[in-house]
């Protein structure tokens, strides 16, 4: 049976092992593969399935459907291509590869965990709140007196000074830690105290670009960086 | 108790290793520096581990804030802005890294320490004229303000009617009631006209200042700085003290 690997944000979110003849993708409810995503029309795509071949058709949504970074309107979709749609990659497989006949319905298997499910909406609530600041934000996790920071300036300050911009807190951290730099619409994270008190997802950093939901540690204190549109 | 406040090296490690010299002499307790380790002069790096080494206080002057990437260099003239960019190229890892424990203020006793204005200090607005200072008096709550910027060393006192007098003297005793923004000059830059690297004395129980002045090797700074090929000016400045 073929399978569809969903993936956000890099993370496995759903794996679809199905046996019908046509598996549709969009935004509500009633698609066999429900996509919560601004990028995603309601009716946005389908996978069709037909003598061992299987062909995905855009159905003329807003953003596009891509098939390995190309935007198509209908292509044959061979083992392993990834068809991206909003912030969703969909990797195709030919075969399953952890077939798994007790959770089988409808012919069609969905495996989804609620951290997975927890993922969606966090990031559903992360739009909310970049769209209501009209840009990027910080936002604080632990440690920090910041709820939410948006990052407006070209350069923004973090550390145990009184006169950086976001406080932190820690042992042998410095005044001015590290310093978020803006450069067109990317930042960056710079370290600029002591080595290892600058970490992002868990690394110790010096210099590095940021991505959405990454989260960024300065001592004991800890950030989530909320990309805006 | 004795205490130096140094200010505004700008890299210029011949002057400050004179100072330190005369500090070493001086039976003094504490130094404080007051900001600018960097900007205009050729030792950035060792100016910033010698200001460590030697100073309790360290505070952050613009210099070293733009130096650090913190903010752009666009406020700058021409030649600063030149010298501050080859600054940031040149600035060791470790040397950003002593940076990021700098303060932008600081007290001790019943002093207020700061690179420019206590009025905003990261504003980097400079204290000239009797209403900058009027200004700058009722943004701090303590006797004494010391601070550097400006590279002209002197005393703002206000008199206890609160009218207010400038004067660049060697030394001066506090008086009762009065307060007092004094700017302590600058070590690697002086810009009163007299070229020899400048500092301040205090004795924080007799309250007395003693403005030093202190000669060092001019033309090897120079020599650096030519080297690096700093601009012109900035190298021609040093020796008129302008």
């Amino acid at each position: 049976m073929p399978e569809i690997v969903i993936k956000f944000n890099d993370k496995v979110i759903e794996r679809v092992v199905t046996e019908k003849k046509r598996v549709t993708i969009g935004r509500t409810k009633d698609n066999d593969i429900v996509l919560e995503n601004r990028g995603v029309s309601r009716k946005h795509a389908q996978i069709e399935f037909n003598d061992g071949s299987a062909i995905v058709i855009d159905n003329e949504s807003l953003n596009g459907t891509f098939v390995n970074n190309r935007r198509v309107s209908e292509e044959l979709l061979r083992d392993s291509d990834v068809i991206t749609i909003g912030k969703y990659a969909l990797e195709f497989h030919t075969v399953s590869e952890r077939p798994d006949p007790a959770s089988q319905m409808d012919g069609t298997m969905i495996l989804k965990t609620k951290q997975q499910q927890q993922l969606v909406e966090n990031d559903r609530l992360e739009r909310e709140i970049v769209s209501r600041a009209g840009g990027s934000v910080l936002l604080g996790l632990e440690n920090t007196e910041v709820a939410e920071f948006k990052i407006e300036r070209e350069v923004t300050t973090i550390g145990k000074a009184k006169f950086v911009h976001v406080r932190a807190r820690g042992f042998m951290i410095s005044g001015i830690q590290a310093k978020i730099v803006k450069e067109g619409e990317n930042y960056f994270l710079v370290n600029l105290g002591r080595s290892g008190k600058t970490k992002v997802n868990g690394e110790a950093v010096d210099r590095i670009q940021l991505k959405n939901s990454d989260i960024i540690q300065v001592g004991k204190s800890s950030l989530r960086f909320v990309e805006g549109s | 108790m004795r205490i130096a406040v140094i200010s505004d090296v700008h890299a210029n490690l011949e002057a400050l290793t004179e100072v330190t010299q005369d500090i070493e002499r001086s039976n003094i307790e504490r130094v404080f520096f007051l900001g600018d380790a960097v900007g205009y002069g050729a030792d950035p790096d060792r100016c910033i581990k010698l200001v460590c080494d030697l100073c309790e206080i360290k505070l952050l002057g613009n210099h070293d804030y733009v130096a650090m990437g913190l903010e752009s260099a666009d406020g700058f003239n021409l030649m600063a802005k030149e010298s501050i960019m080859w600054t940031q190229k040149t600035l060791k890892r470790k040397s950003i890294e002593r940076l990021s424990d700098f303060e932008m203020e600081a007290t001790f006793l019943d002093f207020y320490m700061t690179h420019a204005s206590p009025e905003h200090p990261w504003e980097w607005n400079y204290i000239f004229t009797d209403l900058d200072a009027q200004r700058a008096f009722e943004a701090f709550t303590q006797t004494f303000c010391l601070i550097g910027h400006s590279h002209i060393p002197g005393i703002f006192a206000r008199r206890p009617d609160g009218s207010i007098e400038f004067d660049s003297p060697e030394s001066l005793t506090a008086q009762p009631d009065h307060r007092y923004i004094v700017n302590v000059g600058s070590v690697g830059q002086p810009r009163d006209g007299n070229r020899d690297a400048g500092y301040v004395l205090v004795d924080t129980e007799t309250l007395h200042f003693e403005f030093r002045r202190i000669p060092y090797d001019l033309a090897a700074a120079q020599k650096k700085m030519r080297k690096a090929q700093l601009p012109e000016f900035l190298i021609s400045r040093l020796a008129s003290g302008q």
